[in-house]
């Protein structure tokens, strides 16, 4: 029994195929203008992984911003309880996720059992999403990935004065014109990013493990630099890409609903 | 037997108003729960909650504003400056909270750039934070003062008779509108939250007499509708910052998920909870029902007995959970939220604590997302 779960973002979008509790295929994809072309895109390339026809799947679950509007799914769920969802599955001790995806930003708490006991997402604006990592890293003109490496190549961080997208990145022109490094420019805003998020964080009470998944968690920088400021050990996701955790969780749920007897094609 | 509620709820210029124009009697608005209708009814002056909605730009209001405050009173300057309040003949501006305050200076300096939008009557009506007897009497002043100001610019006088008569109006739609509640609390679900609201909504702008006669109207056909009693629908109670806008209630509703079936907002039925004494003299009668037993969180000293008070809806209510919504920066309820939020919680009571932007629902993607995974969540 082959299930699968698809995760809508509003910079990625992620799918994912699972037989038996684990990974036969996955996919991230650069998210399209509509939803469903988007979904289409990762399901495709997910499929192909796998070996698999879209016939093939017995159940899917959507999330993510474009989730109710996906044609091939059977039900939708919120990111809130597939990140949740997924979380647990990558690893078990987790209590509290920190999900920086490439528009929102939400802190999870669950229970031993993985239901949502508490959460949060950022009200304000894009600073403290992927978004402003986006943002910040083609002002210097190199990659998102290459953002994260910065920290530990850094002598002495710049501090930015604003964590707004739009004063931040004019900020960041001053320090370039003013000669500073790539390395002291690019771990500043890993740390301006860090210290949102903890804010952010500590609002849902966050109790160990504390994990990260989304896009933002492939940051070294910005992993390492919440631990400092949050004074917590982040343990990291192995099993799978952290990115996937909506995906796999949502996944996760098509393959309780099937196994609970629920739902075919 | 809606349409004429939901006509009033979605509309700045519903046809109630209208026509009561085209009757060449006068319209006042007023901004706050705190202004005592009852004395615009005793002389055939149609009082109006002045609202938000239909606001489509900001440029006027960020120009007098600024960018760093609530975007209720906001959204009136705009619409004042769009001229979509000319059919008033009145306006009075009450200090519900700082930013509300702020709307009189700046919709009168406003009125020198757009010509025509401040009303000759343009009223400030103080409101006291506390009801310690310094605080009545004061209180009382200032219906005192706002009836003579009345009086002497719509050529009028109030009479002692004429406000017993409103208070009794008034005080039979309250009734109503407490029998609504009563109903609503209920296992049997006989109306939606989008329906009860567009309801209340609808009694702050509509003339009185014509609101009581379509509300019992209604009172009388849902008494008699048949409903099952294990309605699988979640049930939540909403509180929070300031709203008049139906599609907040609708969004919670729209999936057929969960059902509204309580409210403590500043424009839902909080502000008609309380029945005013018809005995004594009306005055002061209106000075304690309007402010001595209000407990809307401007007041100093009542968050217990709000506290109280909303645990009293939960209960009776049979709330699953609370959604707890703020404008962003409503210092009020930005910061109550968070201690109903840890008093509730601790109870086991499930609380969802959300942000946002009053006026067009700008953030429907962000807020159903946050709805959807609360529900999930009372759902587990």
């Amino acid at each position: 029994m082959k299930v699968a779960g698809c995760d809508v973002g509003s910079l990625t979008s992620k799918a994912v195929i699972m037989e038996n509790d684990r990974i036969i295929g996955s996919s991230i994809v650069k998210s399209k203008a509509k939803p469903q072309e988007s979904a289409d895109a990762a399901m495709t390339a997910a499929l192909a992984q796998a070996g698999l026809r879209l016939e093939d799947i017995t159940y899917c679950v959507g999330t993510g911003y474009g989730r109710d509007r996906i044609s091939f799914v059977n039900e939708a769920k919120s990111e809130i309880a597939c990140h949740g969802m997924g979380a647990r599955w990558l690893l078990p001790s987790v209590r509290t996720i920190i999900d920086i995806g490439g528009q929102d930003c939400k802190a999870i708490r669950i229970d031993k059992s993985g239901k949502v006991e508490k959460f949060i997402t950022n009200d304000k604006c894009a600073s403290g999403t992927g978004r402003f990592l986006e943002v910040m890293a083609r002002v210097l003109n190199i990659g998102v990935d290459e953002l994260g490496q910065m920290t530990e190549k850094a002598d002495s961080p710049i501090t930015l004065a604003s964590m707004c997208t739009v004063w931040a990145q004019a900020d960041i022109i001053k320090y370039i014109n003013s000669g500073y490094s790539v390395e002291d420019i690019g771990a500043g805003i890993n740390a301006a990013m860090a210290k949102r998020v903890a804010g952010l964080a500590n609002a849902v009470k966050p109790e160990k493990d504390v994990c990260m998944t989304g896009g933002v968690s492939k940051n070294k920088g910005v992993l390492t630099t919440l631990e400092k400021v949050m004074g917590v050990k982040i343990k990291r996701v192995r099993k799978a890409d952290p990115q996937l955790a909506g995906a796999i969780g949502a996944a996760l749920f098509s393959q309780e609903k099937v196994n609970n007897g629920g739902g075919e094609r | 037997m809606m349409d004429i509620f939901y006509d009033a709820a979605t509309k700045i210029q519903s046809k109630p108003i209208l026509d009561w124009k085209a009757a060449g009697k006068p319209v006042v608005g007023y901004t706050c729960s705190y202004v005592p209708s009852e004395v615009f009814h005793a002389v055939d002056i149609l009082p109006v909650r002045i609202r938000g909605i239909e606001t489509e730009s900001m440029e006027i209001a960020d120009a007098y504003f600024g960018p760093y405050i609530c975007t209720f009173p906001k959204c009136i300057l705009q619409l004042a400056g769009k001229g979509k309040f000319s059919f008033l003949d009145g306006t009075i501006i009450t200090p519900g909270c700082d930013s509300m305050r702020r709307l009189d200076e700046c919709w009168r300096k406003a009125g020198e750039t757009y010509p025509g939008i401040v009303p000759s009557f343009f009223y400030y009506f103080d409101v006291p934070h506390k009801t310690m007897p310094h605080g009545m009497k004061w209180f009382t002043e200032e219906i005192q003062n706002l009836i003579a100001a009345l009086e002497s610019q719509f050529g009028k006088k109030v009479t002692e008779d004429q406000l017993n008569r409103s208070i009794h109006l008034y005080n039979k739609g309250r009734r109503l509108l407490q029998e609504l509640e009563s109903m609503r609390s209920k296992k049997e679900i006989v109306i939606t939250g989008t329906d009860a609201f567009a309801v209340t909504m609808a009694g702050t702008v509509m003339p009185r007499d014509l609101f009581t006669t379509h509300l019992e109207s209604l009172v009388e056909s849902l008494q008699k509708k048949e409903v099952p009693g294990n309605d699988p629908r979640k049930r939540i109670l909403i509180i929070g910052s300031i709203s008049d806008d139906i599609s907040l209630i609708q969004l919670v509703e729209q999936d057929n998920e969960a059902v509204v079936v309580a409210e403590n907002l500043c424009f839902g039925v909080r502000y008609e909870g309380n029945e005013i004494a018809e005995t004594g003299d009306p005055i002061s009668a209106l000075a304690n029902g309007y402010l001595g037993e209000s407990t809307c969180p401007r007041m100093y000293g009542k968050y217990k007995e709000r506290l109280a008070a909303l645990k009293d809806i939960i209960h009776r209510a049979k709330v699953d959970g609370v959604v707890m919504q703020n404008v962003r920066f409503c210092d009020l309820h930005g910061s109550e939220n968070g201690l109903f939020e840890r008093d509730l919680e601790k109870e086991g009571i499930p609380c969802l604590r959300v942000e946002r932007e009053y006026g067009p629902l700008v953030e429907i993607g962000r807020l159903k997302m946050r709805l959807d995974a609360f529900l999930e969540r009372l759902s587990n």
